[in-house]
C-alpha cells in the first residue's frame, strides 16, 4: 500500500510538471508576476504622489484686505526656500545623497530609518540644523526636518480666477457652493479667509482666526490644505518667536516639554509591513498553486476518461488519494515558498525601488525563521490540498470543479486578511481557526515573537492535522463509492 | 483460486438498480446468470440501453450489485473486489490514456499498480511492445498518438499483468477498419492463449465473427444464452439477426 502511494505520487508529479497551466501558476506567477506587479504598483504610486507634490496649488485669498501684513509674509516664501537650501546643505554634508533626499521628501519614517542605516545620529544632526537655520523650532521630529526640506508651492490668488463668480463668493449664502464648484472644476485647490480683525488681534498679542476651505474628496485640495497648515504654522511660530524675543524670553518658554520618541532596536516598520503582507501572500499562493493540479488530478481524470480504467486496476483507494494529495500539497508548498522568496529577495535586491529604500534597516529573515514559517504553512497547505481534492473528485467535470474552487478562494482570502487587522492575537482561541491561525502564526514569526507562542503552534498543528486527515478520509470514502465515477 | 473445471466467469442472479430522478427506479441489470470458460469468447449482445455496460462494470467491480453475485477468476465480486481487479483486464469505449505521459511511462504506471516487480515489468513490456509493434513510438507522449496507436497501447495496458479474464465493452465500436483489426486479432490471440474473453456488442456481425457463445440481453434480462450456431438454428431463416428479433418480440408480447 505504501509502495502504491509512491507509485501514484511519482506518476502524478510527473504529469503535473508537464502541464503548462500548472507550471505557470506554480512557478511563473509567484517568481515573476508578483514582484513585477509590486514593482509597477509602487512605482506608479510614487510617480503620481511626487507629481502631485510638485504641482503648484492655486489658493484664493477671499479677503486679503483684512490682513495685509499676514498676506505679505505668506507670499514671501524666500525665507522658507533659504531654510530648505540650508537644511539640504547640512544633510548632504552629513552623507545623504541629493537623490535620496528627493525620494524621501514627505516620508518622515523612512527618513529616520535612512539616518539609522547610514549611522547618522539624529540628535547631532538636529543640533547642526538648528545652528544652520537659526531657528529654535526644529526639534528631533523628522516630520519637521523634512517639511523644512520641501517648502510648499502655492500660487496665491487675490481675485477670483476666470470662471468663478466673484459676486457669488461675496454673498455669504452662496459662497460655500461657489467654492465647492471651483474646487471640483479645478479652478482652485483651496481658499483662505482671515478674520476681519485678524491684524488687530495679532497686535494685541492674541490669536487670529484663519479659515481654510477645502474639499475632502479631492487629493489636490487635501494636499493644498496640508501645505497651508504647514505655512501658517511656520508663520505662527515666527510670530511667537518675535513675541518671545520682545519680552526677552527663552524659546523654551513656549514649549515647556520637549517630547521625543526614541525607537528601540528591533523589528521596525519594514518587518511590520512584511509580517502583514507575507502571510497573506503565502496563503494565497499556497491555494493558487494547488488549484490546477487538484482539479487536474480529480475532475481532469474523469473528463479524460482515465479514472474508470484506473479504478478497475487493483489500486488501494487510500493509496490513490494519498498519492494525489501529496502532489497537490507539494504544488501548494512550492508555490508559497517561491512567492515568499521572490518577494523578500526582490525587496532586498532593491527591485522594488522606493519600498526597498524604506526598508533600508533590513527585514531580518533568518534561516531559523524561514524554517519555522515553512513548517507552519505545511498543515494549512495540507488542508487546502485536501479540500481542493475533495471538490475536484466530487465534481463531474473540470468546469464544475472550477466553479467549486473559485468561491473557495474567497473563503481563504478573507481569513488570511486577519494579519492586516491590528490587535488580533495568536492565542489558544485563534490557534484553532483554520487559515486565521497560520496567518497569525506567520505574523508572529516575522515580528520575532515566536518564542511566546510555542503552545499555540502546537494547537495549530494539531487542529490542522485533524482537519486535513478528516478531509482525506472523506475523499477516500468517496473514492470507494461507485458514485465517484457514476454520479447521475 | 478457481478449480480446473470451474467457469472463469460465473454470474448468478446479478442485478443492478439505479435511482434516476426522471425515470424513477431503473432495473439496468435484472437477475442475470451466465457462465464463461477459459479459452472461450463470450458476447453480450443487445441494443443500446440493454444493460451491457452495467453488467461489465459490475463484473469489473466498478459498480456494486443491488443483488446476486458473480465469481470472476474464482473470486466473488462482492467479497473480494480487489482480488477480482487484480485478475481482469478491462477495456472500454471511453478508455483514456494519460496524455502527458509517454507510452512507456503509461505502461509502467499500470504495471507498478498491478504490483509487477521492476525486472519482470521491464521484460513483459519489451515482449508486448514487440508483439504489438509499439517499440517505435514507445517514447512518444500518448496525446501525440494516432487512434490506432492509442488502441494498441490500451490493449497492452489491458494484458500487461497477464489476466485470466478480459472484459471488453464494445471493443470495435467507433474504431476505423485498421484499428478494429488490431482488436480482432487480439481477441483471437487471447482465446488461443486460454483466456476467458467477455465482450459486449450491439452488432450481429461482430458477434458472429468474434464469439463462441452469445448471451442476448434486453432490458436488463438475459433472453437466451447459447452457441452461435444454436442461436441461428432457432430461426427458420438461419440468420442471427432474425433469431435476435424473434427473441426480443417474444419478450415484448
Ligand atoms: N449511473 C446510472 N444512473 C442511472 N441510470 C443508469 C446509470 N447507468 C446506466 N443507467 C441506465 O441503465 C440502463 C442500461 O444502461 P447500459 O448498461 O449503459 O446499457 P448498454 O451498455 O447496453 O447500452 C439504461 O437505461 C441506462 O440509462
Ligand atoms: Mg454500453
Amino acid at each position: 500500500m505504501s509502495k502504491q502511494v509512491g507509485v501514484v505520487f511519482a506518476k502524478e508529479l510527473r504529469e503535473v510538471l508537464r502541464d503548462r497551466r500548472t507550471l505557470i501558476f506554480m512557478l511563473l506567477v509567484p517568481t515573476v508576476a508578483v514582484p513585477l506587479f509590486m514593482w509597477i504598483s509602487t512605482e506608479l504610486v510614487t510617480h503620481f504622489a511626487t507629481k502631485l507634490a510638485r504641482e503648484e496649488a492655486r489658493v484664493l485669498l477671499l479677503n486679503p484686505g483684512a490682513a495685509p501684513e499676514l498676506v505679505r509674509r505668506l507670499r514671501d516664501s524666500s525665507s522658507l526656500e533659504q531654510t530648505a537650501r540650508r537644511i539640504e546643505q547640512v544633510l548632504v554634508g552629513a552623507g545623504l545623497s541629493v537623490e535620496e533626499l528627493a525620494l524621501l521628501k514627505g516620508e518622515p519614517k523612512a527618513f529616520m530609518r535612512l539616518l539609522e542605516k547610514k549611522g547618522i545620529a539624529a540628535d547631532e544632526l538636529v543640533g547642526k540644523l538648528r545652528r544652520a537655520t537659526g531657528t529654535a523650532d526644529l526639534d528631533a521630529d523628522p516630520k519637521q526636518l523634512l517639511a523644512g526640506l520641501a517648502p510648499p508651492r502655492i500660487q496665491w490668488l487675490e481675485e477670483a480666477p476666470a470662471g468663478v463668480d466673484a459676486a457669488a463668493l461675496a454673498a455669504a449664502g452662496r459662497r460655500r457652493h461657489e467654492l465647492l464648484e471651483a474646487v471640483r472644476r479645478r479652478k482652485l485647490a483651496a481658499a483662505v479667509e482671515f478674520d476681519p480683525r485678524a491684524e488687530s488681534l495679532l497686535g494685541e498679542e492674541r490669536s487670529a482666526p484663519v479659515k481654510i476651505f477645502y474639499l475632502e474628496s479631492s487629493d489636490r485640495s487635501r494636499a493644498a490644505l496640508k501645505s497651508l497648515r504647514r505655512m501658517l504654522a511656520t508663520l505662527g511660530r515666527e510670530i511667537l518667536a518675535e513675541r518671545l524675543r520682545d519680552r526677552n524670553l527663552d524659546p523654551g518658554f513656549a514649549r515647556p516639554l520637549a517630547v521625543r520618541a526614541e525607537r528601540l532596536p528591533g523589528p521596525g516598520f519594514m518587518a511590520k509591513l512584511l509580517s502583514m503582507l507575507l502571510p497573506y501572500m503565502i496563503l494565497i499562493f499556497a491555494l493558487a498553486g494547488a488549484m490546477y493540479p487538484a482539479i487536474d488530478l480529480g475532475a481532469g481524470e474523469k473528463e479524460r476518461g482515465t479514472l474508470e480504467t484506473l479504478l478497475a486496476a487493483p489500486v488501494d483507494r487510500l493509496a490513490l488519494v494519498l498519492g494525489k494529495f501529496g502532489v497537490v500539497m507539494v504544488a501548494a508548498l512550492v508555490s508559497a515558498l517561491l512567492a515568499t522568496l521572490s518577494l523578500t529577495v526582490s525587496m532586498r535586491a532593491g527591485v522594488l525601488g522606493t519600498l526597498s529604500l524604506i526598508g533600508g534597516e533590513g527585514f531580518s529573515f533568518s534561516l531559523v525563521e524561514a524554517g519555522w514559517a515553512f513548517l507552519v504553512v505545511i498543515p494549512t497547505a495540507g488542508i487546502f490540498a485536501a479540500l481542493l481534492l475533495v471538490l475536484s473528485v466530487f465534481a463531474r467535470s473540470f468546469k464544475e470543479a472550477q466553479s467549486y474552487a473559485n468561491p473557495l478562494q474567497m473563503f481563504v482570502i478573507l481569513p488570511a486578511f486577519v494579519s492586516f487587522i491590528p490587535g488580533v492575537d495568536f492565542d489558544a482561541g485563534t490557534a484553532l481557526i483554520p487559515v486565521v491561525n497560520v496567518s497569525l502564526a506567520l505574523k508572529a514569526i516575522f515580528t520575532g515573537n515566536l518564542d511566546q507562542h510555542y503552545l499555540h503552534l502546537g494547537l495549530l498543528f494539531l487542529s490542522s492535522a485533524v482537519l486535513a486527515a478528516g478531509l482525506l478520509l472523506f475523499t477516500t470514502w468517496w473514492f470507494r463509492r461507485e458514485q465517484v465515477l457514476f454520479r447521475g | 483460486m478457481p478449480s480446473a473445471n470451474e467457469p472463469t466467469i460465473d454470474c448468478r442472479e446479478l442485478s443492478k438498480h439505479f435511482h434516476d430522478r426522471k425515470r424513477g427506479l431503473v432495473r439496468a441489470v435484472d437477475g442475470i446468470s451466465f457462465q464463461a470458460r477459459a479459452g472461450e469468447v463470450f458476447g453480450l449482445l443487445g441494443i443500446n440501453g440493454a444493460g451491457k455496460t452495467t453488467t461489465l462494470r459490475l463484473l469489473a467491480t466498478l459498480l456494486r450489485p443491488s443483488g446476486g453475485d458473480a465469481r470472476v477468476a474464482g473470486f466473488s465480486i462482492n467479497e473480494r473486489p480487489a482480488a477480482v481487479r487484480a485478475n481482469i483486464g478491462f477495456l472500454t469505449m471511453s478508455t483514456g490514456l494519460y496524455g502527458r505521459l509517454t507510452v512507456r511511462e503509461m505502461i509502467e504506471y499500470f504495471g507498478r499498480l498491478h504490483g509487477l516487480e521492476r525486472e519482470r515489468l521491464a521484460r513483459r513490456t519489451e515482449e508486448l511492445f514487440e508483439r504489438f509493434d509499439i517499440a517505435s513510438f514507445a517514447g512518444r507522449r500518448c496525446d501525440k498518438l494516432s487512434s490506432g496507436m492509442k488502441q494498441k497501447v490500451s490493449i497492452v495496458r489491458c494484458v500487461l499483468h497477464d489476466p485470466a479474464v478480459m472484459i471488453l465493452d464494445e471493443p470495435t465500436a467507433s474504431l476505423d477498419v485498421l484499428a478494429a483489426r488490431n482488436i480482432v486479432e487480439f481477441i483471437a490471440d487471447s482465446r488461443s492463449r486460454g483466456k476467458c474473453v467477455l465482450l459486449s456488442t450491439h452488432s450481429m456481425a461482430e458477434a458472429e465473427k468474434l464469439c463462441d457463445r452469445v448471451g442476448v440481453i434486453h432490458r436488463g434480462r438475459l433472453l437466451a444464452c447459447d452457441g452461435i450456431a444454436a442461436l441461428r438454428g432457432s430461426s427458420p431463416s438461419g440468420r442471427l439477426e432474425d433469431a435476435f428479433v424473434k427473441l426480443v418480440e417474444e419478450r415484448a408480447s
